[in-house]
């Protein structure tokens, strides 16, 4: 990333689109913490996120998914699910909630399932649903839709849907034009670890800029004409 | 789990309990100390495991506790005339802070780095332990007085064994528990999902070094005579991976199993094969590592015979 | 209502369309993340210098403290000896770790037995001088073959199985194989030590320096075998091959190189080089089944100081140990014991403030 500036509209859905290699999962690392910025500040309900550590981020509320699915494989669904910290309820409610979020995504006959065991979809759902566990108020969703069919992908983006109605904010990075353009109010461009394009998807469709980033300049000249 | 499964596991507890203490009146002296050792040997193997079954970091160099805590019990014995029950203690806290202050660097380390590291240590401790001659009489050794009857020992392990069992069990079947395996699993995720790792593992590692401190202050008094290269013996150390292996890493029940299964197999071949023995340990590890790496445990549950997870 | 964007990236604050407040944002001043990385490279370079030089310094001042440092001209030429011997050793040390750094380049695993190999060359070439009265030197002849053939063997019945697993279980399997080697040679040796008295003479550098024979001729066998490897690897087509598995197997396959076969003739170098470090080291100490032990950890210690998987490395690696080895040994009271803690030591230090070691990367 180079010299990015942007701001994330509280409680809608957004999307960060931009060719590969263009800084979006590393956007969303210097979010939650992986990643260090150098310079610049992150900042959180107007505070400066940057520098702390994954754990302190995760509990003031953001949490992600990953692009590749890091769920834990050697434990069982309940397992990943429990294994969320900072719920602050007794054992018994947190198992509720768990099993309440297993059947959402319909994984509840496989609860005792080792996570490795999981297909590709249902491990993503069971990412999904773990992300879910401490009620987040930031989520990040890292290519939800990359290898999940059609049902499925609606299942998800109905919940998603339904989270921003609760009054969550959602930040949705993703390849798949159709998911960003119909289910995302702002979206960011990047390419080159530089955003270079901001706005609603009717805008973005239109903008010189990331057609250019996306398909070449040739394409962008023609595209004028 | 339920907690009616739970009183389940308790009352077998219990029961193992009463009769390993009852059991030595009759017995030989040998077969006492045999089962001595066998304890010994579950709450070495169970310690190791909670800092490398659970939580992922395999040390290589566990039995650097099990030294401090020998000498901690020797000399103080044998120089300063204490009674041998609160040196304990002190192995203890001794063990503890050493974890600590070692671990919060080499913690960093990544799997078989960590691993090297901790072989390090322990040998590094063998080494102080043999040059600060002031304090540990060096190569010498320590001779400690002996007034105990065997059964003071013998009741002492039972205890330590059954608080391990305890404190293993409530941290493998616990959020706690899960915890370590999530950062066993994929550390980065699980800092993601709020856990902080550091904690985590500096609080599993000390814990995990309390225990075989313990053990082996009970052992000093025992044996009554310590010298460096017998108590900072690297067998220790494989015996404790070999038996949580064996029996199956990451579990509650892997450990107990493989401690029994694999002390008392070794006790049977070391009289008749002094040397063999050894070189079957190697080969052993290697057989092991390559062919059960999730032992017989996850034989077990393979098979359907246990159930998968801890937390249910 | 069209909305351009700013230009140039970052330098103001946009202004956007009326919104709800910002939930989460990303403010840069100026360059953000992701490249700071060689900024900290360069920093833990420095750190581990400074590391390096306190380290070499520290037995100076020990030595000061504890009076066993002396400052005239006898004691310096003392000094220049015990340097000068501990870089002629470094160079068999060197040699046996480029076998080690070589099984973890192109295999990634860790080779906890390496030092038993050592060992077993300093057996082997003991059976042969008792037994069979060769020379150490021409007994390198079948000695080393012999190691070759060990090697294949090792990998092919355990290693090729761990090839891409994690390097843990490399770790406790070559620990195994490591454990079961000292025992067996107990069984047949006994824990006695043993030496092999040759060249026994000294070799007179200056007026007041002296080295010992056998010291000059391992350090000279073990540079003459080291550059006949690194040759081998920079010019030989199968030294090639091997680089390029170790860069990266997948697609040295897909070029059409048989990576079984480099990883079992990688075996078989790494073995042979160890069993000639054990035969050179044989020819100066005395050893046991359990000096393995410690060669191990020197072996270990020297490729992450190197650089792991980094063959000049190793080299540099090999000779700085030797040098910190015998100013510890010379200057520290109890030095022949606390070499272990700085072979210790350093390792551990260098894993902490730059695990790629001086030749590799940050992160290794």
């Amino acid at each position: 990333m180079d010299g990015c500036t942007f701001a994330v509209p509280h409680g809608r859905i957004s999307g960060f689109i931009g060719p590969n290699g263009s800084g979006k999962t590393t956007t969303f690392n210097l979010l939650t913490g992986i990643a260090l910025p150098d310079a610049g500040e992150v900042l959180y309900r107007g505070e400066n996120i940057a520098g702390l550590r994954p754990y302190q981020i995760f509990r003031k509320g953001i949490t992600r998914t990953f692009q590749i699915t890091r769920i834990f494989r050697e434990m069982t669904v309940l397992e990943n699910m429990l294994s969320v910290t900072g719920l602050g309820v007794p054992d018994r409610v947190a198992r509720e909630r768990a099993d309440e979020l297993i059947a959402f995504v319909n994984l509840t006959h496989l609860r005792a399932e080792y996570g490795g065991r999981l297909s590709f979809g249902q491990q993503k759902l069971l990412e999904f649903a773990r992300a879910l566990m401490t009620d987040p108020d930031l989520i990040l969703l890292d290519e939800p839709a990359a290898g999940v069919n059609r049902t499925l992908l609606q299942h998800l983006l109905d919940h998603i849907h339904r989270l921003q109605e609760q009054g969550k904010t959602i930040v949705i990075v993703e390849h798949d034009m159709n998911v960003i353009m119909n289910h995302c109010e702002r979206i960011f461009v990047m390419d080159y670890g530089v955003k270079i394009a901001e706005g609603p998807p009717a805008e973005i469709q239109r903008d010189e800029r990331v057609i250019e980033a996306y398909f070449g300049r040739r394409r962008a000249a023609s595209a004028r004409t | 789990m339920t907690r009616y499964q739970h009183l389940r596991n308790l009352i077998v507890l219990g029961v193992a309990v009463l009769v390993l203490a009852f059991v030595p009146h009759p017995l030989s002296v040998y077969l006492r100390s045999f089962l001595l050792f066998t304890m010994m040997y579950v709450v070495l193997a169970l310690s190791w495991n909670i800092i490398s079954g659970f939580t992922g970091y395999t040390s290589f160099g566990h039995v650097a506790f099990y030294g401090i805590g020998a000498y901690a019990c020797a000399i103080l014995v044998a120089d300063y005339g204490w009674h041998w029950l609160p040196t304990l203690g002190v192995g203890a806290v001794l063990a503890a802070a050493v974890a600590v202050v070692i671990g919060y660097p080499v913690l960093r380390l990544k799997g078989p780095y960590f691993a090297i590291a901790m072989l390090g240590a322990a040998e590094g401790t063998r080494v102080v332990a043999t040059v600060w001659d002031s304090l540990t009489h060096g190569g010498l050794g320590i001779s400690l007085p002996s007034a105990e009857t065997s059964m003071e020992t013998y009741y002492a392990m039972l205890v330590l064994m059954v608080v391990t069992i305890v404190v293993a069990y409530a941290v493998g079947h616990s959020r706690l528990g899960i915890r370590l395996n999530a950062i066993r699993e994929d550390e980065v995720a699980a800092e993601a999902l709020g856990i902080n790792a550091t904690l985590y593992k500096l609080t599993a590692f000390t814990l995990s070094a309390m225990f075989p401190a313990v053990a082996g202050g009970i052992q000093a008094y025992k044996v009554l005579y310590i010298d460096p290269p017998a108590v900072f013996f690297v067998q220790i150390t494989i015996a404790m991976a070999l038996m949580s292996m064996l029996g199956g890493k990451g579990t509650v029940i892997g450990p107990i199993v493989g401690a029994v299964v694999l002390y008392s197999a070794q006790e049977l071949t070391w009289v008749n094969f002094p040397t063999a023995h050894l070189i079957a340990y190697g080969l052993f590890i290697v057989l092991v590592a390559r062919f059960m790496p999730r032992g017989l445990m996850g034989f077990a549950i393979d098979r359907g015979w246990a159930r998968k997870g801890m937390v249910h | 209502m069209n909305q351009r964007v700013d230009e140039a990236p970052g330098r103001e604050p946009l202004s956007r369309p009326v919104a709800p407040p910002a939930a989460a944002s990303v403010v840069a001043p100026s360059p953000v993340a992701g490249r700071g990385k060689e900024r900290s490279e360069v920093r833990s370079l420095y750190l581990l210098a400074a590391f390096l030089v306190c380290a070499y310094t520290l037995p100076f001042f020990v030595g000061l403290w504890y009076g066993t440092v002396r400052a005239d001209e006898r004691w310096l030429a003392y000094l220049a000896t015990v340097v000068i011997s501990g870089i002629l050793q470094g160079g068999v040390y060197a040699m046996f770790a480029v076998g080690l750094t070589l099984i973890f380049g192109v295999m990634r695993i860790i080779n906890a037995a390496h030092g038993e190999m050592v060992m077993m060359g300093a057996y082997l070439t003991w059976v042969s001088f008792f037994f069979l009265g060769v020379d150490p030197l021409l007994a390198l002849t079948f000695t080393l073959p012999i190691a070759f053939l060990f090697g294949l063997a090792v990998q092919k019945l355990l290693l090729n199985a761990v090839v891409g697993a994690p390097e843990l279980t490399g770790l406790l399997i070559t620990f195994g194989l490591g454990l079961t080697m000292i025992y067996t040679v107990e069984l047949i040796f006994t824990t006695d030590f043993r030496t092999i008295p040759y060249a026994p003479g000294t070799v007179q550098l200056t007026s007041t320096i002296a080295v010992g024979q056998n010291r000059v001729i391992s350090f000279a066998m073990a540079v003459v075998i080291s550059i006949g490897v690194y040759l081998f690897l920079k010019l030989s087509r199968l030294g090639k091959a091997i680089r390029a598995t170790a860069l990266n197997a997948e697609v040295a396959m897909v070029c059409g190189i048989d990576v079984r076969r480099i990883y079992l003739i990688t075996t078989g170098v790494a073995a042979a080089l160890a069993v000639a470090g054990g035969a050179l080291v044989s020819i100066q100490f005395g050893f046991n089944p359990e000096t393995g032990v410690l060669y191990t950890l020197q072996a270990f210690a020297i490729i992450i100081l190197g650089g792991r998987g980094h063959y000049v490395g190793a080299f540099i690696g090999g000779l700085m140990l030797a040098v910190l080895e015998s100013l510890v040994s010379l200057m520290v009271p109890n030095g022949t014991a606390m070499v272990e803690l700085a072979a210790y030591g350093l390792m551990i230090f260098v894993l902490l403030i730059r695990p790629g070691g001086l030749m590799g990367v940050k992160e290794g």
